[in-house]
């Protein structure tokens, strides 16, 4: 066993909260040798990363305890060492990066400053010019462009991925044996995500580190892994070299997991509307040259010195009974594109017709009766839904407003039938947001935005914050009730896989504008555009 | 299925409840509502009259002919709105009815009634009153402005010295009693403190409100109009009006809300700039909920936690405004305040712990009251809060 950098046996990690004991890591055996990656797979909840802070010891030392276990790292049980001891191992042999790259920084210092503090710390003996060569030397390893002017930069100054790379930089300088990534590309963007990976996998190569990579995405698994541990409450289910695990999975657990993935659903061919004759037929919204553009106001009279325009000339029809996924990086404008079509967002210019109808230009209480026929659901589970009120008043209180149902009673059978329609419990009227989990809450928010009967439903990312097997119900979920109310959909997302499984048409934004746009199976088969086919190459497959 | 006939009431009824279920709470709440008590019932309750008399057969009621316009008009405030809660109607008309009806009955007050504008407390030590078949004196037998000089005694006077007369928080230097002096204290302080922040509260609700959920040039305006207010020094503004108008205990209630909502407007604000992203406010918006459901039910019972601290500060802000004023000498001037009794006892020449304290003490009590009513009030409108403590639903 002398390959093994890390070994972790019989771990127990045991934290407490509200004077319950949680059996965060429950007896988890691995092992990573020299040079090779170890991935951490599993849904939220599940250990992976409290396994991973047991490893660097950074978990609070009133809140964890460990009941068993070692922690061999080069033979030294990491368990067994004090607070100096553990603090020389920490950041100079295993160093760790997390998966907020906003948050992970700190935005008074410069990045230089930040880096050489993390080098000086671990190496007293270097000198203030050495730690800077030094420094600059890391970033370039990370790619950085304009290392030694990036030197000087606060880190608002860079963009999400450069944070990132700035993380890695802090956390190689130190060069470790051990590079611990908490989910350390979910965050990103998929373009910039595979930019990151391939230059972990490369420094890995360079300086034949070892890494403890954590993440929820098989396809990140596949890329990166050599050893795969999927781990399912506390336990580790199944451990084993990655290909053998991704192709013969012999945990039901990680079968579960793999067939939830959106690119091995099962399609429902069937319930497909007939799009040839979609072309004769008007479409149910019509949007032409919109522009959202915010101003940027500059000095003290606050003169608007340029826009930032979230959405450019965006022209696109929605054809009544599809669904028509919208893809695009963060910051494309697809979230704001979707606000204006619902008149969330006052659009600059432009005109927004459902069925003929204009939206644009109209005043709140003319909008009023236009409401029942557009809704929304939205990406956050945390904040979709408010925390204050019951779920009855929620999902009555628009339906009210709207004159749907008689009196409150009938109001309340509807809401019940509601919940019923989306796979919930009609006693979950009678409870608040906090009692629910994620899934639930997105379940509820979906049930929300149906309390009008509307025919179009905007969908705002509504999977991203779930769980693949939380999202795969969700997705059947959302085709049965389109199938049963006939509804159209907007489905604005950044997983492919998800594209691919849902969507009749495939519209794709790339800075403010729509690159392109087709049957789904065409552009995602023959992108045409070169920003779609970046994308699609971008995206981490399962298939190795 | 008590379950579901609970969570068929309203919202507001809803938090009423939770607000009344913890045990601070029950202290705060009984601590008002004895303030409450005293101050309607001031006169029956301190006054060197007789409730009822009986002389040479004729039954009287020297109490009630003494009583002032202010004194009738309260009480018949506190039966209205004793009556109109009762009612089964919807809570905005019993506000509208219970305004009305004390509006009402001002008007009258200051119409009808007339007093005799003279009141000589040491008539009713004359043999006329006392020497009837019988009488019923008031639990405490002094008016607060009763100053016992011409009895013979000092003046000043420690709780329960003297034999005789009994005085259960002793006298002020002119020999009025403190317990008395207390009690018709009760009035200002209580109103001063709730009218002025609820004045307060409500402008800066209602501004701050629409400048978070508008924002741009509404938020610009707005905020110049917050810093317009911030800059007026509230005290100078006292000063120039008492000299102008005269020393009117409502004036400064008034004048100290209009000035002090900015504070308010601020907080609201900043609570309601955050919240109008949240995503469950922009489905409110695009469910096409009224403005008013928006603000006041999706939105400001999620940011009124920091409201709700500053408010029962506020109150007692206020209070202690009022205390300053009649430091300065400006206060209301022959009826006895909190802060007035304060201010006596700072400038009495020996130091007399009974006139320090008890007025104090009541000040203290009655902001440590707001505040605890404050925190269940915030607590029982987050139901994360309320389930921890047991009272889920």
């Amino acid at each position: 066993m002398s390959g093994q950098l890390l070994e972790v046996r019989n771990l127990r990690t045991y934290l407490q909260a509200d004077g319950r004991e949680v059996r965060a890591v429950d007896d988890v055996n691995f092992s990573i040798p020299k040079g090779d990656t170890f991935c951490l797979v599993g849904e939220s909840g599940s250990g992976k990363s409290v396994s991973a802070l047991s490893v660097i010891r950074l978990l609070p030392q009133d809140v964890a305890s460990h009941p068993s276990g070692e922690i061999l790292f080069n033979g030294c049980d990491l368990l067994k060492l004090d607070g100096p001891g553990i603090r020389a191992i920490r950041g100079s042999q295993i160093a760790m990066i997390f998966q907020e790259p906003m948050t992970s920084l700190n935005p008074v210092l410069t990045i230089g400053e930040q880096i050489t503090e993390a080098l000086q710390l671990h190496r007293p003996e270097m000198s203030d010019a050495e730690a800077e060569q030094r420094t600059i030397m890391a970033l370039e390893q990370v790619q950085m462009p304009q290392a030694s002017r990036r030197f000087r930069d606060y880190p608002h100054q860079l963009s999400g991925g450069q944070r990132q790379r700035v993380m890695i930089a802090m956390a190689l300088a130190c060069e470790p044996q051990l590079l611990i990534a908490d989910e350390p590309t979910t965050a990103l963007d998929v373009t910039v995500q595979a930019e990151i990976l391939r230059l972990m996998r490369k420094l890995q190569d360079d300086t034949g580190m070892s890494m403890l990579f954590i993440t929820h995405d098989f396809g990140v698994v596949a890329q990166m892994a050599q050893w795969v541990g999927v781990m399912q409450q506390g336990k580790m289910v199944e451990v084993g070299p990655c290909s053998e695990v991704l192709r013969k999975p012999r945990h039901s657990y990680t079968q579960q997991l793999l067939a939830a993935l959106p690119e091995n659903l099962v399609k429902p061919v069937s319930v497909r509307p007939h799009s040839q004759n979609a072309t004769d037929q008007t479409p149910l919204l019509q949007i032409r040259d919109l522009k959202v553009w915010f101003p940027i106001k500059k000095g003290l009279l606050r003169r608007t010195v340029d826009y930032v325009r979230a959405v450019d000339e965006v022209s696109l029809d929605i054809p009544q009974g599809q669904i028509v996924a919208l893809v695009g990086e963060s910051g494309c404008g697809k979230t704001t594109l979707g606000r204006a079509v619902l008149q969330l967002e006052p659009p600059t210019s432009g005109s927004i017709q459902i069925q003929g109808q204009e939206l644009t230009g109209l005043s709140a209480r003319e909008l009023r009766p236009l409401r029942r026929k557009m809704q929304i659901a939205f990406q956050d589970p945390q904040s979709s839904l408010n925390p204050r009120l019951l779920i009855e008043t929620t999902l009555t209180e628009p339906m009210k407003v709207h004159g749907i149902g008689a009196n409150h009673e009938q109001r309340i059978e509807l809401a019940g039938l509601l919940l019923e329609s989306v796979q919930l419990n009609r006693d979950f009227l009678w409870r608040y947001p906090h009692e629910f989990s994620g899934g639930q809450r997105q379940r509820i928010g979906l049930a929300r935005a149906l309390t009008l009967n509307p025919e179009f439903i905007v969908c705002d990312e509504i999977t991203s914050a779930l769980d693949v097997s939380v999202q795969a119900e969700i997705l059947q979920l959302l085709l049965s009730i389109r199938q049963q109310r006939n509804l159209t959909l907007l489905f604005i997302t950044h997983n492919i896989g998800v594209v691919e499984y849902l969507s009749d048409r495939t519209v794709v934004m790339y800075k403010g504008k729509i690159v392109e746009q087709g049957e789904t199976a065409q552009v995602c088969g023959q992108p045409q555009h070169p920003y779609t086919q970046k994308l699609l190459e971008a995206v981490p497959r399962l298939s190795l | 299925m008590t379950e579901h006939a609970v969570s068929r009431e309203s919202f507001a009824a809803r938090i009423w409840r939770k607000t009344l279920d913890g045990a601070g709470v029950k202290v705060g709440l009984s601590w008002v509502a004895l303030l409450v008590f005293a101050a309607v019932f001031a006169p029956f309750l301190a006054n060197s009259m007789p409730l009822l008399m009986s002389k040479d057969g004729v039954i009287s009621a020297p109490v009630l002919q003494y009583l002032s316009v202010e004194d009738r008009w309260v009480l018949a405030t506190f039966f209205i709105a004793l009556a109109v809660y009762r009612l089964p109607v919807g809570s905005a008309k019993r506000i509208l009815l219970f305004l009305l009806g004390s509006a009402l009955a001002a008007v009258l007050a200051n119409l009808f009634v007339k007093p005799p504008v003279l009141v000589i407390y040491d008539d009713f030590r004359s043999p006329a009153y006392t020497e009837a078949d019988w009488r019923i004196m008031p639990p405490i037998p002094y008016a607060p402005t009763d100053y016992l000089r011409d009895l013979g005694s000092k003046g000043l006077e420690a709780p329960l010295a003297t034999e005789g007369h009994t005085h259960l928080m002793g006298t002020e230097e002119n020999g009025a009693d403190v317990l008395s002096r207390m009690i018709h204290a009760c009035r200002i302080s209580l109103s001063i403190g709730l009218i002025a922040s609820g004045i307060a509260l409500l402008i800066g609700v209602v501004v701050g409100g629409l400048m978070g959920y508008f924002s741009g040039i509404v938020d610009m305006l707005g905020m110049r109009l917050v810093e317009i207010f911030e800059d007026i020094p509230t005290l100078f503004l006292l000063l120039t009006f008492v000299a102008f108008f005269g020393r009117s205990l409502y004036m400064m209630m008034v004048i100290i809300g209009v000035t002090g909502w900015s504070g308010y407007a601020r907080y609201v604000r900043t609570e309601f700039l955050k919240l109008r992203k949240q995503d469950y406010v922009q489905a409110a918006v695009a469910g096409g909920l009224p403005l008013s459901s928006i603000l006041f039910r999706h939105m400001l019972p999620n940011g009124v936690a920091p409201l709700l601290v500053a408010v029962s500060f506020g109150v007692a802000g206020a209070i202690l405004s009022e205390a300053t004023l009649s430091f300065l000498g400006l206060g209301v001037v022959d009826a006895p305040s909190w802060g007035q009794m304060l201010d006596q006892a700072v400038k009495s020449s020996t130091f007399n712990w009974w006139m320090a304290v008890f007025p104090g003490g009541a000040i203290f009590m009655t902001v440590f009251a707001y505040n605890l009513i404050g925190e269940a009030f915030r607590d029982a409108i987050d139901p994360k809060l309320s389930s921890k403590a047991g009272v889920n639903r």
